[in-house]
Parts: C-alpha cells; structure tokens; sequence
C-alpha cells in the first residue's frame, strides 16, 4: 500500500513541475456572452475588457490569453491560479472580496429593467411579487435575493436564456447591465428608465497578488484619466449591425453561415469527438482492470489492494454527479498546472465512465453460469485460463449491449465540459446563440449532430453484435 | 487411489459435511447415493476441490489436495462430468474437446484433434464435431462431456447425477458410454438418484445421510440386504415409485 503510495506522489510530483512555469502568458478568464464588455466576434473574442487586459498584459510584456468560463467559475479560476485574472463585468460584492481581490473601478454600471412593451410594469416598486429573470451568480441575483424577497426569482446560467424567458412570458421582468440590455433590445421589449441600482465593475486577482493587482490598477488609472475606457466602450456599442431575423432563412444564415459561424459548430464537434473517443479508450481501460482485479480477488484471493481500491473507485464515482467530479478533477486535482482542457475532458470523462463500464463488464462476467466456471476448473485450467479462453469470450456478448448504451450516454455527458470551458457541441451553440440571440438554429443543429453521432454507434454496436451471433452459428 | 478422512464442510450455520471417511481403490466403481441435500454432491466436489473443505484431507496418490500449490495440476487426473453438461457454449464440440490439452500444452492442436475425433468416432458422434452445443441434444451433450474430460487421460472420473437431466429415450446412450468405460477399467464415483443404474453398474454403495456415511458395502449388501434404519427407509421410498 505504501510503495503505491510514493509511486503516485512521485509521479504526481514530476508531472507538476513538469508543467509549471513557462509563462510569458497572462491569462484572464471571462464569460463571452457579455457585449459589448466580452463576446465572440469572428471566432475570437473581444470587447472592452479584452480591450482594457490587451493593454495591461502590453504593460507587462506579456501575450494575453483570453479564456471564456461559465460565470459562476470565474472566482474559482482566479482562485485556484488556473487564470490570472477575471475580467467579466464584475461586480464589488463582499462575498467575492473575501474570495479574491478586486482592482479599482473602470466600468460603471446601472442594473436596467426590461419588460415586455405593453407591460402594465413601469416603475422599481411594480417588480415586487412578479416573477423576474437574472443571469446567475450576478449582482442583480444577488441584490434581488436580499433586497427582495417577494420576487420569484429565475436564475439562468445566461442572460440570452433570461430575455428569451421574458419574450416567451415565462417571466415579467429581466434584470441586467444596461449596455448588453441595449445591444440586443428588439422592438418588442423596453427598458425602463429607472434603474434597479447602479454598481462598479472591476477586474479580480488572486488574493495577495499585490504586483498584478498594481499592475492593473495603474492601467485602469491611466485609461479613464484618458478617457479611453469611455472610447472603447462606444467603439464596442451596437458594431454588430441588427441582424435581419424574418425569415427562417435569414436566421438560418445568421446563425451558422454568417462570420463563418459553423466553425464554432465543427470545433464543438471535433471537441466532443476527441473527449468521447478519449474517453472511451481509458473507460474500458480502467473499467476491465477494475472489473477483473474485483473478479481475480473475489475467486483467488490475490489482488487484495487493487480489488479495494477497484471497489471504492466504482463507488466514489457511481456516487456523485459527473458534473462535480469533473470540476473537482479541473479545480482541485489540477489546480496549478497547465495542463490542455480537451485532455482534462478526457481524463474526467475516463474516469467516470471507466466506473460504469467496470460495472457492466462485472455484470456480464457474472452472467455466465458458475458450471462454465468447474467445467474448466475441473479440466486442470488456471483461473486465468478459464477467465480469459471461457469466460469473457461469451461473457463480450452480453457486455457489448449494455456497452454501446454507456459510450452514447458518454457522448451526451460531454456536453457538461462546458462547465470548465471546453467548447464541445452544446458551448458552441451557445456561442453562436450569444452573438445571434436566436436559440433556434444552433439548439437544432447540435441536436441533429449528437443524434446522428448516437445513432452511428448504435448501428456500429448492432453490426458487431450481429457478428458476434453469426460467428456461433 | 484416492482417501479421503475428517472431512468437514459447511455452508453459513449448516454443517454439510460431518467427517467423511472413505477410500477408493483403483477399478473402483463407487455409487454415491442418499437422501437429496444430504451432502452428496458436496463430497463429490470435494474431491476434486471445486468445493475447498473446512478441514480434513483429501489424498491424491499420496499428495494432500488442499493447501496443495500444485493442486491444478493434480486435479487433471481427476475428471468430472456435471448433471447440466457445462460444455462451453462457444465452441464447437471439437474445440471443447481440445481446448483444455492445448491450452495446457499437453498436446500438439493437430494431435488432440486427432485424438478427439477418434474418441468421437467410437461413439458415432464425428458427424456433430463442427455443431456447437446449442445444436446437439442433451445424450450428445454428455457423451461430449465426458469424452472431454477423457482427453485429460485422467485417473478416475466423478460423475454428478449425468443422467438426470436427461430426456429417458437418452439416458441409455450415455449409460452405455459409461459401462465402456468401466469395462476398460476406470475409477469412477457416481452420484445418481437411478438405483436401478446403481445396483448394475456399481462395485461398491455409500449410502450418505446426516453428513456422515451411514452405510457402505457392495451393491448387493446395500441394496439386498441394508441394515441402517435411514437407509432401509431411503429404499423402501424410491422403491415405492
Ligand atoms: N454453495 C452453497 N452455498 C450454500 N449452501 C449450499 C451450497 N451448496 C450446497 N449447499 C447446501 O448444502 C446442502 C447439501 O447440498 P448438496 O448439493 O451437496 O446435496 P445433494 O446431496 O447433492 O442433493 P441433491 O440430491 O438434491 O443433488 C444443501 O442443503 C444445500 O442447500
Ligand atoms: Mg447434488
């Protein structure tokens, strides 16, 4: 038990250094669905942000990396080091400060209300006892949570999701940052003119990093002395002339032709095929080695340490939400290294499917008669033997089933990668639907992928299957 | 031949195996008979030690099986021929034949087919070596069973129940087989229900009850004139039939 022990911590060790310290890189990480701070423009991302971080990392000779995250994981990249710092249109709350420190104010900010045009809702006061959309983990959630309770309130992960809830009467009122308001206001909505409340934005770094935390602050001093924050955020407002949507197959162009937007699509897709395929390969990998080390114990004896750690693997895994352990494996397991994401993916998606497969091969070991077990046993053959020339030969055809289910679940699952960054199919759509405000093609069109995806296998899984039985008979 | 003493066996709280003691000679045709769940399959599985006994011995020609390092070597001269057949379902009937000496590399791939197809031949079943086990009947099914387990060149052979999963016209095909058997002089002990079988084909009875031999003799001790009280009701009941 120990030497597995050290092996690991060695191991462990030397790929952690292995993968530090090669910066020349500055890294901020925002959420790319935010215009005109932060959003997708011809596949790259930009804004006022990325305009205010290209000059800081100038200042510091540094090349910028602009990483785009779920809003709710930007405290936590910056936290755990994965990103230098976050630049998102965030806003000064205590809770963030006690998680990171925040640079002083470039950005002020009024939380606008939007409703419905004809809506009988016209002043702060009428939003008590309605229904009110926000974009999740941001300062209007956060005000609203306490400063009214009599609010119900509808957290999406993205605004986009918000104001769609909004047009399709799921909710009254939405509650966001004006200028993004602006950018995608349509005529059937309208900003009232109060706003709800008026907050700064500032960038955040890690706690204690006093020298960055400098660095940015003089620029930012700079900047507004200048008045060029002011500029940027004109040069940033309403660039993206109103896309004609009347027809569907204005929309159409819009959302996959236009900009060359399908590049977001075969990235996701050749991204969900590489974490999938990737994925496959270590599941059955870990799952046989966990199935037959349990096996090789529960009839030999030997393997005692492998069998139990087999054990708790399958159980661990088999007992918490994929999503977590993904995260778990990004922010804490590889907090400080530089590890590729797709390989993450990978790696998570492994190991989490490694613990169903483990599961089934046992399933279809155990499926076999015991009497197929003595017949061999009572010819003189080794356990080894007998698993391998009797036993897992029929045991492959119960297993190959319930196999093909776990690898098209595995290529569904792979759409959580977005929780960590990953732009697999469902990021992309995503993207694509915060640049057209249109969920409808990019939604459809990764639908008919995944479908298409899942319906190759199952066919490639019946045709082995169908070998299989032709090969007995 | 092979000695067995003190054996004792049990499952969770029940005591199966209560010290068994007994011994088979060379050219024995032993008949293992009792009330069902008596223990008798047990025994036999502990001979071979498919079943690992709690304590007691079980020699082999002189060696000890359990606790043995070379028990799987020992246990090829011991075969075994099951009431459900266990052919492997996913060979044909000539690899379920060969597999075992080819994989132990008793035997050339060439020379255990050879070999097999011999065997087969004197039984009249070359025609089905191709078929698998889902295709061929249950008579069949034994007869490959047991002409498997005879590739091994084995010393003597356990049999459990071989016949009673049977269909009746069938049964006479692989008691034929076994009757050949023991006219070539192999050691073999038999559980079986079919006292008829029994009293024929059986040189010496161990009539099995509480986890104990109760009873042991030729068959026509045991079955003409038994003295155990248990025994004598155990016959009186199949007789009855
Ligand atoms: N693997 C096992 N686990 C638990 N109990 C068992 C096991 N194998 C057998 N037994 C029990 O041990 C007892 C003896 O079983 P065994 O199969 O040896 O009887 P038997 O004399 O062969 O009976 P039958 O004539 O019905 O075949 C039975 O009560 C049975 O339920
Ligand atoms: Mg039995």
């Amino acid at each position: 038990m120990k030497k597995y022990v050290i092996f690991l911590i060695v191991t462990l060790c030397i790929f952690l250094t292995g993968c530090e310290e090669k910066k020349e890189e500055i890294v901020m990480v925002t959420e790319a669905g935010f215009a005109p701070y932060e959003y997708y423009s011809g596949g790259e991302i930009v804004g006022v942000d990325v305009d205010i971080a290209k000059r800081i990392a100038e200042k510091l000779g540094k090349k910028l990396v602009v990483k785009d995250v779920a809003f709710d994981s930007i405290i936590s990249e910056v936290k755990t080091g994965k990103s230098d710092f976050g630049a998102a249109g965030i806003s000064y709350t205590e809770e963030r400060a006690k998680e990171v420190d925040f640079t002083i104010n470039y950005a002020e900010s009024k939380q606008v209300i939007l409703v419905r045009k004809n809506s009988t809702i016209k002043t702060v006061d009428d939003i008590k006892n309605k229904r009110v959309a926000v974009q999740l983990g941001t300062v209007a959630d956060t005000y609203l949570s306490e400063e009214y309770p009599s609010v119900s309130l509808v957290r999406e992960k993205k605004f986009l999701a918000a104001i769609q809830d909004l047009k399709d009467r799921k909710v009254d009122v939405v509650v966001m940052d004006e200028l993004p308001a602006k950018e995608l206001l349509t005529d059937d909505l309208i900003i009232l003119e109060n706003p709800l409340l008026i907050d700064e934005y500032g960038m955040v770094v890690r706690k204690g990093n006093q020298e960055l935390l400098t660095a940015i602050n003089d620029a930012i001093k700079e900047m507004k002395a200048s008045g060029e924050i002011e500029k940027m955020i004109l040069s940033h407002m309403g660039v993206e002339e109103k896309e004609k949507n009347e027809t569907i197959w204005d929309r159409f162009y819009n959302s996959v032709i236009k900009d060359q937007r399908y590049e977001f699509i075969l990235e996701g897709l050749r991204n969900t095929l590489l974490i999938a395929l990737g994925a496959v390969m270590i599941g059955i990998f870990l799952g046989t080695v966990a199935a037959i080390s349990r096996n090789i114990y529960e009839n030999t004896g030997h393997l005692r340490i492998l069998h139990w750690i087999s054990k708790s693997y399958v159980s661990i895994i088999r007992g918490t939400p994929s999503t977590l352990q993904l995260m778990i494996i990004y922010y804490v397991i590889f907090k400080q290294t530089d590890i590729h994401i797709i390989l993450v993916g990978i790696l998570a998606f492994g190991l989490n499917s490694g613990a169903y497969v483990a599961e089934i091969i046992r399933a279809g070991i155990n499926s076999i008669p015991k009497g197929q077990w003595e017949a061999g046993y009572s010819l003189g053959l080794s356990y080894g033997k007998v698993m391998r020339g009797i036993i897992l030969p029929q045991a492959v055809k119960n297993i190959l089933p319930a196999l093909g289910n776990e690898f098209i679940t595995l290529v569904k699952e792979t759409s959580i990668g977005a929780y960590i960054g990953i732009v697999e199919l469902t990021k992309a759509s995503d993207i694509i639907a915060s640049r057209t405000y249109d969920y409808f093609f990019p939604l459809i069109l990764i639908a008919i992928i995944y479908f298409v995806i899942t319906l190759c296998l199952s066919k490639l899984i019946g045709l082995m299957e169908k070998r299989l039985n032709n090969a007995r008979n | 031949m092979l000695e067995i003493k003190k054996l004792k066996k049990k499952f969770g709280s029940k005591q199966v195996l209560k010290g068994i003691n007994m011994t088979v000679e060379k050219g024995d045709i032993i008949g293992l008979i009792g009330p069902s769940g008596c223990g008798k399959s047990t025994l036999l599985r502990c001979m071979n030690l498919l079943e690992k006994p709690d304590s007691g011995e079980v020699i082999f020609e002189g060696d000890n099986l359990i606790d043995n390092k070379n028990f799987e070597t020992l246990r090829r001269k011991i075969g075994m021929v099951f009431q459900q057949f266990n052919l492997f379902e996913h060979m044909t009937v000539l690899d379920n034949i060969t597999y075992a000496p080819v994989k132990l590399k008793l035997m050339k791939k060439q020379e255990a087919e050879k070999e097999a197809k011999k065997l087969l031949k004197e039984i009249d079943l070359e025609g089905i070596m191709n078929q698998y086990p889902s295709q061929i009947s249950g008579g069949q099914k034994q007869r490959v069973a047991i002409i498997r387990s005879l590739m091994m060149k084995p010393e003597m052979i356990l049999f459990d129940e071989p016949t009673s999963a049977l269909d009746p016209e069938m049964i006479g095909e692989v008691t034929n087989l076994m009757r050949k058997l023991a006219r070539d002089g192999m050691t073999m002990v038999v559980v079986s229900h079919e006292m008829s079988f029994v009293k024929s084909f059986c040189t010496k009875v161990l009539f099995m009850s509480d986890g104990i031999i109760k009873e042991e003799g030729t068959s026509k001790e045991i079955f003409e004139n038994p003295k155990d009280d248990k025994l004598k009701s155990f016959l009186s009941k199949i007789n009855s039939y």
